[in-house]
């Protein structure tokens, strides 16, 4: 719970007034009830499950207590001991990260160059740009997937017709171009070690562009409104003082744009590193798992294997994972700083 | 308060992935007035003896195949509620890749359909867990014109778990207009490729399960263990890389494989008889033989049985006397004439020759197994596949490591 802090006044609500105290606890209690019911109880009943070899039969009316057993679930997660093809813990984690991060890096550094781009002075229908580059966040997930699926399709997909033509301008057969994007498993950059690789599978690249697609035009969003907030006379200002045009972008705009861009960003990073309908729709974690999501694994550990209780527990690793992250990045950030600061 | 919480949290884990694709059914207590039924003669919706009384929700996945199967259930069910005013099937069609899950889920936290119609994928895995409701030696000892496969594919342990209604297995689908002579065996479909002719296969287990036996293959033995690795899986595994290598399309995607065969761009599959409506629309010159045998013998698919299960939350005794009313021999005719299903019903005659050849598939079939160790089958086995399809491993490696994986989890 973030205290309330009022300037002039002690930080902590409890030694608020009296009668202040009394009604922000009455406000505050209904939704703590209902966060209660709905978040904190199942995520500790979630965490005992952790513990537990949980099963479909221990939902039943009166039926036993599931086997306790210990950090059992925890241990045979990271030893990858779970008899789950392509199950590699650790592997997961580190692509999941380089997942997140290289999407993050992308959109934002794009969605910087695209506002800028809009906000340049005397660029006609600059609202009707605006208006068209939100489009993909309004259609429905599922279909973004599965359009982007079709696109890359080995015989029939969009890419590799255009990749085709192109290639027919050099004479290129066009079965050259029958690539297999989200199933290809070889090395796309043979001279790079093999560990490194294993990283970087075709499908990846496929999962890059369809989230790029999807994941700018919100931080040129923000961007815009961030740019639109820079007085114009600091520009001036800068101008006088003989400022080019790179020194402009480094001490005016860059300066202005980091708080909106820097919180956008870790959320961003957190709901890309949770991304679910990408690796399970489009790809399938495939090649061999190799673009398998926690998030994903996550619910195939449930939906496909029926291992509850080691579902639960990867659930919890994965819940400390991204509080590691969150504080990490808050932490660099400030992100969530108080005003009172 | 502990169900309430593990509700919660198996629900929690789900997440947002598994879509909500029903209200929640409310089977009626046994023994209930509402639910008070008068047991109707076996199979004989308008039977003799009094018209069935109450409500049923009733599950099914036929949507998902060529349609025609959704046809047929809706005319059967007519006929059903027409010859029993007093009774209300609510029907719910759920995705047949959730409606396992689904049903566990919902059944296990005290609520679930009263009946759901499926193939026997996961029987043992549903009985061993209490989530189906073994049928009543009285009502099977009444189902004496049921075939022996469709009853023994209907029991876990020796115990009837479902009211089956038909058989399946997948067999060879070819456009006749571009193969004047189907491949009967497996040299012969490699001529065939080398001839020009589309070949595209679903690359997944099932799908391929057929060739293990025209190779010489098993599976397991009868202790459960994966013998896999003996001899024959490896050959199969070889076989399909060859046809890869010639240039036949394998693709997990199964609407893929069903598309190309509608468009024209193959000319051969394999495909399970719930798909025949769509393909008879849409080739004309269609035709269907069973799987070319190989050095090992005949092709074995898996042979599943489709039936009723009954949900023990609900009143059984009403559920099961409507599963037989769905499974009527005239029910069964509806489904043999429209959906190409075989009859489970043993004296009902599928004159329509892809029928006919899908029966043949099914006589000659390996009956799906039951056990518990067949649930680490499916992904080693997938993943072996792939790995031979995909990355050009050996075949014998990959079949000796998906069968030791397998036989490790399975603690053989």
């Amino acid at each position: 719970m973030t205290a309330v802090a009022i300037p002039g006044q002690r930080r902590s609500w409890i030694r608020m007034p009296g009668r202040n105290a009394r009604l922000v606890i009455l406000y505050l209690l209904p939704a703590f009830f209902v966060m209660g019911i709905i978040t904190f109880y199942p995520l500790a009943f979630q965490t005992w499950m952790s513990f537990t070899d949980f099963a479909i039969g221990n939902l039943r009316p009166g039926a036993p207590a599931p086997p306790w057993v210990g950090l059992g679930n925890y241990i045979r997660i990271v030893e990858n001991n779970l008899g789950i093809p392509n199950f590699y813990f650790v592997r997961q984690v580190i692509y999941n990260l380089w997942w997140a991060l290289a999407n993050v890096a992308i959109h934002v550094v794009l969605g910087v160059a695209i506002a800028l781009l809009l906000n340049t002075k005397g660029l006609r229908f600059k609202k009707f740009w605006r208006a068209l580059y939100i489009l993909p966040v309004v259609i429905p997930p599922i279909i973004v997937a599965t359009v982007w699926r079709n696109m890359f399709d080995t015989r029939n997909g969009a890419i590799n017709y255009l990749l085709a033509e192109i290639g027919g301008l050099f004479r290129i057969p066009a079965e050259t171009f029958q690539i297999d994007w989200l199933r290809f498993s070889g090395d796309v950059f043979p001279f790079l070690p093999s560990e490194v690789n294993y990283f970087l599978p075709l499908a990846f690249f496929a999962l890059l562009a369809a989230n790029t697609w999807l994941g700018w035009p919100l931080n040129a969003v923000v961007a815009t409104g961030a740019l639109q907030s820079i007085p114009g006379e600091l520009y001036e200002a800068a101008e006088m003082d003989g400022a080019g045009a790179w020194q402009k972008f480094r001490n005016v705009t860059l300066v202005y744009l980091r708080p909106a861009m820097i919180p956008y960003a870790i959320y961003g990073f957190v709901i890309t590193f949770n991304l679910f309908f990408l690796a399970y729709f489009m790809s399938g974690g495939g090649p061999f798992g190799r673009t398998e999501q926690l998030v994903t694994q996550a619910f195939r550990l449930v939906n496909q294997q029926r291992l509850y209780g080691i579902a639960a527990a990867f659930s919890v690793i994965m819940f400390f994972i991204l509080l590691a992250i969150t504080l990490v990045t808050n932490r660099l950030a400030r992100a969530t700083a108080s005003f009172d600061r | 308060m502990s169900r309430l919480a593990g509700t919660a949290a198996a629900l929690a884990l789900f997440a947002a992935a598994t879509p909500v694709v029903a209200q929640s059914p409310s089977p009626a207590p046994a023994g209930s007035p509402e639910s008070a039924g008068s047991p109707a003669p076996a199979g004989s919706p308008a039977g003799g003896a009094a018209p069935l009384e109450g409500s049923v929700t009733l599950w099914h996945t036929y949507s998902s195949g060529a349609g025609t199967e959704l046809t047929a259930l809706n005319q059967v069910l007519d006929s059903v509620r027409s010859a029993n005013p007093g009774l209300t099937i609510e029907v719910l069609e759920v995705p047949f890749g959730e409606v396992f899950n689904k049903y566990q889920l919902e059944v296990a936290s005290g609520g679930g359909p009263d009946l759901m119609v499926v193939p026997n994928d996961s029987l043992g895995q549903l009985t061993r867990d209490q989530l189906i409701a073994p049928i009543d030696p009285a009502v099977e000892a009444t189902l004496t014109d049921i075939s022996q496969l469709a009853l023994d594919g209907s029991k876990v342990d020796g115990v009837l778990m479902q009211i089956p209604e038909s058989l399946k297995a997948v067999a060879l689908y070819y456009n006749g207009d571009a193969v004047a002579t189907p491949p009967a065996t497996t040299d012969e479909l490699l001529a065939a490729l080398a001839a020009d002719t589309s070949v595209g296969l679903v690359q997944g287990s099932y799908h391929n399960f057929g060739w293990w036996g025209a190779f010489g293959g098993q599976l397991m033995d009868d202790t459960g263990k994966c013998i896999a690795d003996q001899g024959g899986v490896a050959d199969a595994f070889a076989f399909l890389a060859q046809l890869k290598e010639a240039g036949a399309t394998f693709d997990p995607t199964y609407d893929n494989i069903a598309n190309g065969f509608k468009d024209g761009s193959l000319d051969i599959i394999v495909d399970g008889p719930w798909a025949a409506g769509g393909y008879v629309e849409a080739v004309p010159n269609v035709g269907v033989v069973a799987m070319p045998s190989g050095p090992g013998g005949p092709a074995q698919p898996l042979t599943g049985v489709d039936g009723y299960l009954i949900n023990p939350n609900g009143d059984t005794a009403l559920a099961t006397q409507v599963a037989l009313a769905l499974t009527s021999p005239e029910a069964q005719q509806v489904f043999a004439d429209i959906a190409y299903h075989i009859p489970a019903n043993s004296t009902i005659v599928a004159d329509d020759p892809i029928s006919q050849q899908f029966a043949e598939a099914v006589a000659s079939g390996f009956p799906r197994p039951q056990n518990i160790e067949l649930n680490n089958f499916w992904g080693n086995f997938d993943n072996a596949l792939n790995q031979v399809l995909d990355t050009g491993a050996d075949p014998t490696a990959a079949v000796a490591e998906a069968c030791a994986a397998m036989n490790t989890a399975n603690g053989k």
